[in-house]
């Protein structure tokens, strides 16, 4: 019985123990917002050849997979040639990826050379280890000059902010995450409103007045107030109005103009 | 040697999770390795065991995402703790058992999840979470559970072949 007893307060005193270096952690987290960064950039480091690895033999296969069911009638028809033709394909598939990366580098760099300030280009490496958040990890740290609070985007609109750089490695906090909120307006009504994450696929535009004109299919422009992202960036389209009866704001979603889920090059906007 | 493999897991569990079990996903939603990782030390290891490799794990985690920090901690800790206590009262093997303690594990996690982000963040979170991320994610996680398991099992069976250190006998 007393054992019991002993054995009891142990688990107590186990569970407040885990309650309190959590809260801890959190607090830290919170209060000082940089929360255990050495931690985030050994992780970072130690992870990333590994993320690097396997995102680059991930884009290879599925390549291979697409091209490969592409020709399988021509390799049936030439089964002599089937190795000479597998060559090929492999070749192909090399120059078709490279060709694409170009374009979608032209595209970056079109962008950037636009830009008037200085940007870089960056890959996307990993993607959150939870669920929950919306982040992804790039493979540009501060060697390469990145810091928090820079604006993340592509050549089809915002993608996020920068919420952590390690050394080799930078968390990206994408706009769709429910603790992202970017100061927007419309592009043609110039009412203004701020565009806040769900967590979802989705974003929604909070603070627009219930008097607003506002249709689906308008596009949704960065404001430049907040000091991260700069004027005019296109952030998503307007997906769905729906006005209340009684209240002062409407309920408007908006789909970001870029597909995050298929981020593979972003350009990050340097001071 | 024992941690080392202990090492190579977790990175090849991260590393997966994080690059391409995304191809897995379903509704937007994959299967928490980690989650499944914590269940399984928690039912195999020592009560200490459970819960360190718990604290861990999820400090890993909290490192690797960009959520609060500790909120992984907090979840994979606890859940570390109570399925290293509750082994000895419950009967844990086959697929079944295994597949309800990850669904309770899951959904203890994703509401952990919730609340921080409620309380401490004020963030917003989709209005779907609750009824359509939180379901799909805890039979994901139940659904995968088992072959991890399993997997998890042989290594460890490969491992207690070769002769056991007094590390191993200590954890175990």
């Amino acid at each position: 019985m007393p054992n019991k007893g002993i054995k009891g307060k142990n688990n107590i005193i186990l569970v407040s123990a885990i309650l309190l270096f959590s809260l801890a952690l959190m607090t830290l987290n919170v209060k000082q917002e940089k929360g255990l960064s050495f931690l985030d950039s050994l992780a970072g480091v130690i992870l990333s050849p590994f993320q690097t690895f396997f995102t680059q033999s991930i884009q290879s296969v599925a390549d291979g997979i697409d091209h490969y069911f592409l020709l399988v009638d021509v390799a049936r028809e030439n089964d002599v040639l089937k190795l000479k033709v597998q060559h090929l394909i492999n070749e192909k598939n090399t120059l078709i990826e490279s060709l694409s990366r170009q374009q979608r580098l032209t595209k970056l760099t079109d962008f950037q050379e636009n830009w008037k300030k200085k940007a870089v280009v960056a890959s996307v490496i990993g993607l959150d280890s939870t669920q929950w958040s919306k982040v992804i990890f790039v493979n540009k740290g501060t060697q390469d000059g990145m810091q928090t609070h820079l604006a993340v985007v592509t050549d089809a609109g915002v993608v996020g902010q920068v919420i952590h750089a390690g050394p080799t490695t930078s968390k990206v906090l994408l706009i769709v995450d429910g603790r992202s909120a970017v100061d927007a307006l419309f592009q043609g009504s110039r009412i203004s409103g701020v565009v806040v994450g769900t967590g979802g696929d989705a974003c929604q535009l909070k603070f627009v007045p219930n008097t607003a004109e506002i249709k689906v299919g308008d596009p949704v422009l960065s404001s430049g107030l907040g000091g991260i992202f700069p004027k005019g960036l296109v952030i998503g389209n307007v997906s769905k109005v729906s006005r209340k009866k009684q209240g002062l704001f409407q309920d408007i979603t908006m789909v970001p103009s870029s597909d995050l889920s298929r981020l593979e090059e972003v350009l990050i906007l340097l001071p | 040697m024992y941690i080392f493999v202990q090492a190579l897991i977790g990175i090849f569990l991260f590393s997966a999770q994080t690059t391409w079990l995304n191809l897995f996903s379903f509704g937007g939603v994959t299967p928490d390795l980690a989650l499944i990782w914590v269940v399984y030390c928690g039912v195999r290891c020592s009560h200490a065991g459970g819960i360190g490799a718990g604290i861990f794990i999820g400090l890993i985690q909290d490192s690797l995402s960009g959520g609060l920090f500790g909120v992984n901690t907090l979840s994979k800790g606890l859940i570390g703790y109570f399925f290293s206590t509750l082994k000895d009262k419950f009967f844990v093997e086959g697929a079944i058992p295994i597949g309800i303690f990850l669904i309770v594990s899951s959904v203890f996690d994703g509401l952990v999840y919730y609340l921080a982000m409620g309380t401490i963040l004020k963030g917003d979170v989709a209005s779907s979470f609750l009824y359509q991320s939180l379901p799909v994610f805890s039979l994901y996680n139940a659904l995968m559970g088992p072959v991890m398991f399993l997997a998890l099992d042989k290594i460890e069976k490969r491992l207690n072949s070769n002769k056991p250190s007094s590390f191993r006998r200590a954890i175990r």
